[in-house]
C-alpha cells in the first residue's frame, strides 16, 4: 500500500472515531452551534481526505451527509434525528470502505454510494435549498408583503416553474402545490406573458406558481419530489426565523404552562385521560419546536404518571422542559481536542512490539547477569565488586525501560469506551428502554492488549445490563425507579490493577432463581446449591450454558453468557465479580491487571521442581502445623480465620498421584481460585520476580495448568502455573 | 367531462376538472363572451384549467367545495374579474406572479 493511502486510512479512522463522538454529542445537545461545528468539520475534513486519495465514492457518500447538516444550518434548525442516524450509517459505510482499502491495499473501484445517497435523498431537501442564497429576491418580497398575514408563519418559500411539456407526463402542478404540506399562501402567473384566449394552447404550461409554506425547506423539498428541480426553494428562516422562533417558543412555553396548570387543577390522580392528553399536548409541543429528546421524557414520564396514579413525575418533566432544564445538555463542557497533535508522531504497533519482545530479551539477560554476579561472589573473583556495581547500574537502567516501554504501549480506556455510546443508543431505541450511559475515568490507561481485549466482553456487560438489568418502562414505573435508567461505566487504577465496572440501576438479580435455573439446567448438583452463599449463588452465572432471560432477543441471549465474558477476561489475567441488590441493580466488576508485559511471580518448589504462582492469584503464604490440617472425606483442609479451605499438595497435583505422606509441614500458599480460596502446599517459597512471560507454543501448549513459561538467569526454563486450572 | 354549459352565458365546472375539459373550457369562454363559470360543484382543477381561467378571466361563480381552490385560487381569479381586462397586455407588463393584492406588485 502506498504511503499516501496508508496515512489516508489512519487519519480517516481517527476522523471517524471523532465524527461518531461529535455526533453523539450534538444529539444530545441539538442546539450546540460548537457542536454541530465539530460534526460539519470532521465530515468536512473526511470528504477531503477522500478527494485526496480520489476516492470518488466515500467524498459522494460524505458529500451527502455534509449536505444534509448544511441544510439544517442554513435553515437554523436543529439537525434532525434521521438525519443523526443517517449520518452513522455513512460512517459505518466509511468504516466498510476504509477495511476494505486496508484488506485490498488500494482504493476499490466497484463501491457504490448509491445506499448513502439514497438514504439521504430521501430525508433531504433538493439541493437547489441547501445553497444559501439571499432570501430577499424580488419575488419573494413580493410574495410576503402580499401575504403580510401569513408572512411571519412562513418557513418557505418556493417559486415553481414547471415545465411545459409538463401535463404530458401526467404531472399536474397545481394539484402538486395543493398537496405541499403547511401551504399558506399561493400566488400564480405566466412564465412568458400569455397569449390571447384563443391563441392559447392550454396543454402547454406557462404557468409559475409562486406559495409561501409553514413548513421547512426540507419537508417542502419531500413533498415536491422529482419536480423539486423546477423549483426555487427559499428558506426564509434567516429573515424571520429569528422572529418565528422565538414566537415559536413563547407559544410552546405558554401550551406546556398550560399542561402544568390543568394537571395541578385535576388533583385527582386517577384522571388518567388528563395525565395522557397533558402528557401528549405536551409531548407534541416539545416535538414541534424540535426537542424531541425532551418530547420522549415528557412521553415517558406520562406513561409512568399513568401506571402509578402519579402526577409528580409528569408535572416534573413538563416543568422541567418548560424552564428548559432538560436542554441544558449544552452546559457539558466541550470534548477536549487533541491539541498535542504536533508532539505526537505515530509509529506503528508492530514496532513497538518489537522494542516489547527486545526489552524482554534484556531483561532475561540482566537476570543472568545477575546471576553469573552471584558466582563470581562465590568465587571470590577479584571483579566481583565492579560487576556488582555494573550490574546494579544495568538492572536499574533496565527497569527504566521497561517501564517507558509498558509507557508505550498504554492507552486510555475512552479508546475502548467510544464506541459505547453510540452502542447504548442503539441498543436503547431496539429495546425500548431509554438509558443514560455515564462514563467515568475514561483517562484511565492500561496496556493496549488489555484496552482492545476489553471491548468484548464490555459490550457483553453493557447489553446483559440494557437486556436483562434494566427492567422496561411500567415495571421501572411500579417501583418508582426514574424513568430513563442509568447505566455507568467507570474505569479507575486500583494499585497495579485497572478496574471496569458496569452498574446500571436495574432490577438487579433475583438468587433464587439463579438457583433455580442452576438446579433446572443441571449446572451444579442440587445438594450443593442448598449451602451456597448468595454471592456464591451470584456466581453460577458465571457458568457456561447459564442464561437467566426467558427469551432469546436480538441482543443477548445468543448462547454466550457470562463466562464468555469471564473467559476473555480470565485469559487477560483478570477476573470478573458481580454485585446485585435484588431491585437496586447490579454491578459488574472486572479487575484487570495495568500492564501483559512484565507478570509478577513466586517461585515455589514442589516435587523437587521450580515453578512460578502469578502472584495476582496469592493471598498470603503461611505454615501451619500438620495436625492442623484434616481430612475431609478423600481430600483434606485446613481452617483458616473459621473458614475451610480446601488443602492440596503442588506436588501431588503436578504428578497426579496422592501421596500418603503428611510429614512434611511445608509452607502453604492460599490463593484466589476463581470465586474461591484454595491453600496449595509447596515444598519451599522461592523468591519474587518478574517475568515476561511467554505463552506456551508446541507441545506444551495443549497442557491444562500452565499459564505460561520464562527464562530465569542461569539459562533454565521456569513454568509459571496456573493454579485455577490446576486445581480445578 | 366536467364542463358543461348550464343555461345562456353560464358554464358549469362540476367534479374533477381535468386537463380535457381545458379545451371545451376555452371554446365555451371564446364563444360567450363575458361568459360567468359556475363552480361551486368543483372539486379539482387541473393546471391547463386554470390558465384557461387565468387568461380567459370569466366571473367566477360560488365558492368551490375544495378547500384549496377556495382559499388560494378562487381569490386570484376573483381578482382578475375586479380589474376588468382591457386585454391581455394589462398583465403582460405586470411582474410575473399576480397575487392576491396586486396593488403591492412591483412594476
Amino acid at each position: 500500500m502506498d504511503e499516501l493511502l496508508a496515512q489516508f486510512l489512519i487519519e480517516s479512522r481517527e476522523l471517524v472515531d471523532q465524527a461518531v463522538d461529535d455526533l453523539l454529542a450534538l444529539e444530545k445537545a441539538p442546539h450546540d452551534e460548537k457542536r454541530f461545528d465539530d460534526v460539519f468539520r470532521a465530515f468536512h475534513t473526511l470528504k477531503g481526505g477522500a478527494g485526496i486519495v480520489e476516492f470518488a465514492a466515500m467524498q459522494t457518500a460524505l458529500h451527502c451527509a455534509e449536505s444534509a447538516l448544511a441544510a439544517a444550518r442554513t435553515e437554523s434548525r436543529p439537525v434532525s434525528a434521521p438525519d443523526i442516524g443517517n449520518c452513522f450509517r455513512c460512517l459505518d459505510q466509511v468504516i466498510e470502505w476504509l477495511d476494505l482499502i486496508e484488506s485490498v491495499g488500494a482504493i476499490p473501484a466497484d463501491v457504490d454510494p448509491a445506499d448513502i445517497v439514497g438514504l439521504f435523498a430521501r430525508a433531504a431537501p433538493p439541493v437547489a435549498a441547501l445553497e444559501p442564497r439571499a432570501v430577499d429576491d424580488p419575488w419573494v418580497a413580493t410574495l410576503l408583503s402580499a401575504n403580510a398575514g401569513v408572512a411571519p408563519r412562513a418557513r418557505t418559500a418556493i417559486r415553481y416553474a414547471p415545465a411545459s411539456d409538463c401535463f404530458f407526463r401526467a404531472e399536474d402542478p397545481l394539484a402538486r402545490i395543493a398537496a405541499l404540506p403547511g401551504l399558506l399562501a399561493v400566488a400564480v402567473g405566466p412564465r412568458t406573458p400569455w397569449a390571447t384566449l384563443d391563441a392559447l394552447d392550454p396543454f402547454s404550461c406557462n404557468l409559475t406558481i409562486a406559495a409561501l409554506l409553514a413548513s421547512s425547506p426540507s419537508e417542502v423539498g419531500a413533498a415536491l419530489g422529482a419536480e423539486s428541480r423546477y423549483c426555487d426553494v427559499r428558506s426564509l428562516s434567516g429573515r424571520s426565523g429569528a422572529r418565528a422562533d422565538e414566537s415559536l417558543t413563547r407559544k410552546a412555553d405558554e401550551l406546556l404552562e398550560a399542561q402544568l396548570s390543568l394537571l395541578e387543577s385535576a388533583k385527582d390522580a386517577h384522571q388518567h385521560g388528563c395525565i395522557a392528553s397533558a402528557g401528549l399536548v405536551a409531548a407534541n409541543v416539545l416535538r414541534h419546536v424540535g426537542r424531541s429528546s425532551e418530547a420522549d421524557v415528557v412521553a415517558t414520564a406520562a406513561a409512568v404518571a399513568i401506571a402509578e396514579s402519579r402526577l409528580e413525575p409528569l408535572l416534573e418533566a413538563i416543568g422541567a422542559a418548560a424552564r428548559g432544564a432538560l436542554s441544558a445538555g449544552a452546559a457539558e463542557p466541550p470534548t477536549a481536542r487533541r491539541q498535542d497533535a504536533g508532539q505526537t508522531i505515530r509509529v506503528s504497533s508492530e514496532r513497538i512490539d518489537a522494542l516489547v519482545r527486545l526489552t524482554g530479551e534484556l531483561i532475561v539477560s540482566n537476570n543472568a547477569i545477575g546471576h553469573a554476579v552471584r558466582l563470581a561472589e562465590q568465587e571470590g573473583s577479584s571483579l566481583a565488586v565492579t560487576l556488582k556495581n555494573q550490574h546494579a547500574a544495568l538492572n536499574r537502567l533496565v527497569a527504566e525501560l521497561q517501564r517507558a516501554v509498558v509507557g508505550m504501549r498504554v492507552l486510555p480506556l475512552s479508546t475502548a469506551f467510544r464506541r459505547f455510546p453510540r452502542l447504548v443508543r442503539e441498543m436503547s431505541s431496539e429495546l425500548k428502554k431509554p438509558v443514560n450511559l455515564v462514563l467515568d475515568g475514561q483517562d484511565t490507561e492500561a496496556d493496549k492488549a488489555i484496552v482492545e481485549t476489553l471491548v468484548e466482553p464490555l459490550v457483553h456487560l453493557l447489553r446483559n445490563a440494557l437486556d436483562h438489568g434494566i427492567e422496561d418502562a411500567v415495571t421501572r414505573a411500579a417501583a418508582a425507579k426514574p424513568p430513563v435508567a442509568t447505566i455507568l461505566l467507570r474505569a479507575f487504577r486500583e494499585g497495579e490493577h485497572v478496574i471496569v465496572e458496569v452498574t446500571d440501576d436495574g432490577a438487579g438479580i433475583d438468587v433464587a432463581k439463579v438457583k433455580q435455573v442452576a438446579k433446572n439446567r443441571n449446572l451444579v448438583p442440587a445438594d450443593d446449591l442448598a449451602g451456597l452463599t448468595d454471592n456464591q449463588a451470584l456466581d453460577l452465572i458465571f457458568l457456561p450454558g447459564f442464561s437467566t432471560a426467558t427469551t432469546v432477543t436480538e441482543l443477548s441471549g445468543r448462547g454466550v453468557g457470562m463466562d464468555a465474558v469471564r473467559t476473555a477476561v480470565g485469559r487477560l489475567g483478570g477476573q470478573v465479580d458481580i454485585r446485585s441488590a435484588v431491585g437496586k441493580g447490579t454491578t459488574v466488576r472486572v479487575t484487570l491487571p495495568f500492564s501483559v508485559l512484565v507478570t509478577q511471580v513466586m517461585t515455589v518448589e514442589a516435587g523437587g521442581q521450580l515453578f512460578g504462582i502469578p502472584l495476582d492469584a496469592i493471598v498470603e503464604t503461611m505454615r501451619v502445623e500438620r495436625d492442623a490440617i484434616f481430612p475431609v472425606g478423600a481430600a483434606h483442609a485446613i481452617v483458616l480465620r473459621d473458614r475451610t479451605i480446601p488443602l492440596v499438595r503442588l506436588a501431588d497435583v503436578l504428578t497426579r498421584r496422592a501421596t500418603d505422606q503428611r510429614d512434611d509441614s511445608g509452607p502453604i500458599v492460599i490463593a484466589q481460585l476463581g470465586g474461591d480460596l484454595g491453600a496449595v502446599q509447596v515444598d519451599r517459597i522461592g523468591e519474587r520476580m518478574d517475568v515476561i512471560l511467554k505463552p506456551l507454543d508446541g507441545l506444551l501448549s495443549g497442557v491444562p495448568g500452565l499459564a505460561g513459561s520464562t527464562l530465569l538467569g542461569d539459562g533454565s526454563v521456569l513454568l509459571v502455573l496456573d493454579l485455577g486450572e490446576l486445581v480445578r | 367531462m366536467s364542463v358543461h354549459l348550464k343555461s345562456q352565458g353560464v358554464i358549469e365546472l362540476s367534479g374533477r376538472c381535468g386537463a380535457d375539459d381545458a379545451e371545451v373550457l376555452q371554446h365555451h369562454l371564446l364563444a360567450m363572451s363575458g361568459a360567468t363559470v359556475e363552480w361551486s360543484d368543483c372539486e379539482h382543477l387541473h393546471s391547463a384549467v386554470l390558465q384557461v381561467l387565468l387568461v380567459g378571466a370569466p366571473l367566477m361563480r360560488g365558492a368551490p367545495k375544495n378547500a384549496f381552490l377556495a382559499t388560494h385560487i378562487a381569490p386570484i381569479l376573483a381578482r382578475l374579474v375586479k380589474q376588468p381586462l382591457r386585454a391581455g397586455e394589462a398583465r403582460v407588463t405586470r411582474a410575473p406572479h399576480v397575487t392576491r393584492t396586486e396593488e403591492d406588485q412591483v412594476p
